[in-house]
């Protein structure tokens, strides 16, 4: 493409500040600038949203008591600290909401996917820079209009993540206005921002892959997001028109979910969960790609059966569109069609086997190096187990009429976003944080944070198991009310601790990026020696990626340990001059 | 801080091996000029929208069917019923718009510009006619009395035509903007991409309008 | 052994069903969890990095996929061929009822109605209780199930039953309890504020109990539930 050239010309002379303060930190068209704004975003969200999570714990352990240090709050959100049940409400809902669509989705998508795409498949900057940019903003608004709704009265949106209607559809119902509104408008907007994300990310890794870069060299990172990208295309429309029902009953008088007029309330929970499964697959796909990276540069090993790794996404993808019955087999819907979908909820299960198996096999004579990024993403792989095992309990339809909406199905949420898509997140953060601050994190604090997180983790959410299996149902603000629930009380208290223990954890994440920024060692090109393209550049790479030219690609993205050479490693643009025919044979 | 590799160098060193170059395509050059892509990097922007687009009907037209198929009256006693004879005229305006931004597009590929003018403007007339055609008989049906609050059949009317309604708005600014361009002599054979673009969506537009009239209208 | 994993106490027919389902999951995950995680445990540390050695180079191996991809599909779909049969023998082919009983959920509380003296569902001598469900046991009890304003879900947790309450729609359920005894019966659905809290009593009683407390509801029965209670739009 002309424009490409146009581009590299640019990048080879231009001084990465030239473009003054606002072009380069606040309207950047720079990939790499956008996804770092996302990151940014998302950690400020994630404290937004942890802190939620702490007041719930605490009120799920002592309830109906004061918050120590929250008496300031005003009424009605809280009284002298104490939480009222509409409050708990809202605080389930936005840190739901918060964490899905503004904590897992920005870092995953929005900042790996711009930060990586353009650095991994060689090429100089996005297909279309502007429609990047304006992705960005769109998502910031988005998320303003979500906090904003904290300030209207009434409160923000009460009504679970998952907005059921009727009790979403008429502000009686919850006591909630425009917090519901605004909700449904953010998401909206969210909806425009993913979508011009998701456009440009297929773009450019079908039209902008260097020179020797197949598709079947493509880093399993690159795969990954392609694949989310694809689910989010196709999966966000489905939710703006559910959004759009929605919002149209609340103003416009329709009665869409309500049955006294005509409506069906079930049509909500049929859209939302068709753009609900692949959501969830897109939240979990990148950290999948992420880990199959980082393990397989720290087990200095090619990654085991690396097509088998692409397929395997490809078909999580296309069974995800016919899953979303799994979490509707006690709302109503016919028998029949439930085992339906217990078939199909069950082989989605198979693809997510394979790629466990496929880790173990990238271990299996390796080499392994223990850095900080290689203990979150082997974190990953062994959560993402357990989360995976508990999808079978709740696919088997008969079993799930008694687990349905109680702490198991919590318990399964927090394992696969927790343990798989927030690992995958601080293994990625800890691997490429060199690449793209130019200075190495702290490991020693970096496994500080890992095992205290990693224990703390596993004790809040692994007895959640248990007291689903009590029960306990999701979204009550007091279990103490049950008689049936009185024997898990003190589970109740131990993982109230656990999760204190795990929310303080995350500043020790956040002190590592912030110190490493500053004090950490000016990292090299190459520091983990690895094979993919973003390692051929400086560290951080200039504005248009290489100083020179782009490099080309001769190989498949995971040559480590390849007999040919005596490095442990072959980056895929480097031309080996005498060869064994092994090493620059074309993997493809 | 960075882990201990077997490698000393960064550098790669070669193993003695039988003496083979590897013929490499353009050299020192780098992947920079790689070959132009199949497809323009605006074409597929556009035909990925669409893909957007059509689940976003998708869910409007499932939700449709969902309250039809249920409904014992459709449309209910009480309601009007919506202007099929014009309606019917309508569906030949918007889809021999289809007609004359092809031929449009074949003149912008001959360079033919005086021809390229009269076409887009003649498809831009169309796109504003089909509006205002619409636009006349939604003010009828609401002083007849169906509203979009007149249960789920005015609701899904009003919803789905409206979406459609918008993105032929849509589609016929973005025309306005073309024509304008083609005006000033911007296309001409080797340089059509942004007509190109421009007429899928509107054939995605006047795709989508047969099946929601059969829908809406006519089931 | 679930009652010692907290488990509720089982008190309906086709409870152990479910249980028993429960635990062969729970058997064959742990058996492959172990697996898994032995594997991984050894690999990490019999791999874990020295100097002087290299990886060896593997790409893969397309048999062992094949193998681990027919295997995983097996058991899962020889499970959800199981799990198959015992929905199928509790929603579909349920049998026939004895007693019946309407209830409908609302903000924030259960309504039961009871058939009247001449015990028939639907008619005007239906007794409408708020939160009170007697039930007698070792009987079929049929419900039709709805809503007056928002999902709520029945929830018997000793009889691992649920079932969502749908406005607009009326949804059956059944269950037979095995032993009498007090339980709970909550709102397992988001429906509110009030809907921690929002819970009624099952009274499971022995025939001779049950037909006494009939008895006596047909004699003093409760003024019915105010029409205004609980919120429906317009
Ligand atoms: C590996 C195979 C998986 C299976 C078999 C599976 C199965 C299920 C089932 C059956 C439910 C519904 C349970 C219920 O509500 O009763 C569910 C809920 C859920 N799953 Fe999975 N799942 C799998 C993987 C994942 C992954 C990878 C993620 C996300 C990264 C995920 C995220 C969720 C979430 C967020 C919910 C709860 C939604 C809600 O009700 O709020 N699952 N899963
Ligand atoms: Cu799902
Ligand atoms: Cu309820």
């Amino acid at each position: 493409m002309s424009s490409t050239a146009a581009v590299a010309a640019h990048g080879a002379h231009a001084e990465p500040h030239a473009l003054g303060f606002w072009r380069t930190y606040i309207f950047s068209e720079d990939h790499k600038m956008i996804g770092k704004q996302f990151l940014f975003m998302a950690l400020f969200m994630m404290s937004i949203g942890g802190l939620m999570a702490m007041l719930m714990r605490w009120e799920l352990a002592w309830p109906e008591t004061q918050v120590p240090g929250f008496g300031w709050v005003p009424e009605p959100f809280m009284y002298e600290g104490a939480i009222p049940p509409n409050t708990y409400n809202a605080m389930f809902t936005m840190h739901a909401t918060i964490m899905i669509f503004f904590v897992v989705m920005p870092i995953l998508v929005g900042c790996f996917g711009n930060f990586l795409i353009p650095l991994m498949i060689g090429a100089r900057d996005m297909a279309f820079p502007k429609l990047n940019m304006l992705s960005f903003w769109t998502g910031a608004v988005a998320g303003v209009i979500l906090l904003s709704s904290f300030f209207v009265t009434g409160g923000p949106a009460a009504a679970g993540w998952t907005s059921y209607a009727p009790l979403s559809a008429v502000p009686i119902y919850t006591g909630v206005d425009w917090g519901q509104n605004l909700w449904c408008i953010s998401i909206i907007v969210l909806g425009a921002s993913s979508l011009m994300g998701s456009i440009n990310y297929i773009t450019t890794i079908i039209n902008m892959r260097t020179k020797g870069m197949y598709f079947f060299r493509l880093p399993l990172t690159i795969w990954s997001l392609f694949i989310t990208a694809i689910l989010l295309l196709l999966a966000l429309p489905v939710l703006t028109t559910a959004i759009a029902l929605l919002l149209f009953d609340r103003l416009g008088g329709t009665h869409f979910f309500l049955p006294a007029g005509g409506g069906e309330p079930l049509l909500w929970q049929h859209l939302f969960w068709f753009f609900g499964h692949p959501e969830v697959y897109i939240m979990i796909l990148p950290a999948m790609g992420i880990a199959s990276e980082v393990i397989a540069t720290f087990s200095r090993k090619p990654i085991f059966g690396y097509r088998a790794m692409a397929y395997a996404m490809i078909a999580i993808a296309g069974l995800s569109w016919i899953v979303w019955g799994h979490h509707m087999f006690v709302s109503g819907m016919d028998p029949v069609l439930g085992s339906g979908f217990m078939i199909t909820t069950m082989i989605i299960g198979v693809p997510s086997a394979i790629k466990t198996f496929n880790w173990l096999g990238t271990l299996y004579k390796g080499n392994i190096h223990y850095t900080a990024a290689m203990m979150n993403a082997l974190a990953f792989v062994a959560m993402f187990v357990i989360g995976g095992m508990s999808g079978i309990w709740m696919a088997c339809t008969p079993v799930d009429m008694y687990i349905h909406d109680t702490y198991f199905i919590v318990a399964h949420i927090h394992y696969v976003l927790f343990g798989g898509s927030l690992f995958g997140v601080f293994a990625g953060i800890t691997y490429w944080y060199p690449k793209m601050f130019g200075r190495m994190m702290n490991e020693t604090l970096g496994k500080i944070h890992f095992w205290i997180t990693f224990v703390s983790f596993n004790c809040t959410f692994f007895p959640m198991h248990i007291l689903g299996m009590a029960g306990h149902m999701r979204r009550i603000y007091n279990p103490q009310q049950y008689d049936f629930l009185k024997p898990i009380i003190p589970i109740n208290e131990f993982i109230s601790i656990s999760a204190f223990v795990l929310g303080a954890a995350q500043f020790l994440l956040l002190a590592n990026i912030i110190w490493s920024y500053f004090k950490g060692a000016k990292a090299t090109e190459n520091p983990w020696y690895a094979n993919t393209l973003e390692w051929t550049t400086p560290s951080p790479p200039p504005h248009g990626n290489w100083p020179g030219p782009v490099p080309i690609v001769y190989r498949g993205p995971y040559e480590y340990s390849s007999p040919g050479v005596a490095e442990d490693y072959l980056p895929q643009s480097q031309l080996l001059e005498h060869s064994t025919g092994a090493a620059n044979k074309r993997t493809h | 801080m960075a882990p201990r590799m077997t490698a000393s160098t960064a550098k790669i060193l070669p193993l003695v091996a039988p003496i083979r170059r590897i013929r490499s395509s353009g050299s020192s050059a780098g992947g920079d000029q790689s070959e132009r892509p199949f497809i323009s990097s605006a074409m597929l922007a556009i035909m990925m929208l669409i893909a957007s687009e059509m689940m976003l009907f998708s869910g409007l037209i499932g939700s449709f069917l969902i309250f039809r198929l249920q409904a014992a009256f459709w449309p209910p006693p009480a309601l009007p019923r919506l202007p099929i004879a014009v309606t019917w005229v309508n569906t030949f305006v918007l889809l021999s718009s289809a007609l004359t931004m092809t031929l449009a597009l074949r003149a912008a590929h001959r360079s033919r510009q005086r021809l390229l003018r009269r076409y887009l403007l003649a498809t831009l007339a169309l796109g504003v006619t089909f509006l205002a055609v619409q636009g006349s008989e939604w003010v009828r049906l609401v002083a007849h009395g169906l509203k979009l609050s007149s249960g789920v059949y005015g609701g899904t009317f009003y919803l789905l035509i409206g979406c459609h309604g918008a993105h032929v708005t849509a589609g016929v600014i973005w025309l306005a903007c073309v024509a304008m361009a083609a005006m000033g002599g911007r296309y001409n054979a080797r340089n059509a991409g942004g007509i190109e673009v421009c007429a899928v969506y509107w054939y995605f537009v006047c795709a989508v309008w047969p099946l929601l009239f059969g829908l809406v209208y006519l089931m | 052994m679930l009652e010692h994993m907290y488990f509720p106490h089982d008190i309906s027919t086709f409870g152990p069903q479910i249980d028993r389902l429960f635990l062969l999951i729970f058997w064959l995950v742990l058996v492959v969890w172990t697996a898994v995680m032995i594997t991984m445990v050894v690999f990490m540390i019999r791999y874990r990095a020295r100097p002087g050695r290299k990886a060896e180079y593997i790409e893969g191996n397309s048999r062992l996929e094949i193998i681990w991809t027919t295997a995983t599909a097996a058991i899962l779909i020889v499970l959800a061929f199981m799990s198959r049969s015992t929905w199928a023998d509790i929603k579909e082919h349920g049998p026939p009822g004895d007693v019946f009983y309407a209830v409908t959920g609302k903000q924030f509380n259960w309504e039961f109605t009871y058939p009247g003296p001449d015990g028939k569902l639907g008619t005007k001598d239906d007794i409408i209780v708020e939160n009170e469900l007697h039930v007698p046991v070792n009987k079929v009890v049929r419900i039709d199930l709805t809503s007056k304003d928002v999902i709520h879900s029945f929830y018997l947790p000793n009889m691992r039953l649920r079932q969502d309450a749908v406005p607009g729609r009326i949804i059956h359920v059944w269950f037979e309890a095995t032993e009498t005894g007090q339980y709970e019966i909550p709102c397992s659905q988001l429906c509110g504020f009030g809907h921690s809290g929002m819970k009624g009593n099952l009274t499971v009683q022995s025939q001779e109990d049950f037909d006494k407390w009939l008895k006596d509801l047909y004699a003093n029965p409760p003024a019915p539930p105010s029409a205004t209670e609980g919120a429906s739009p317009k």
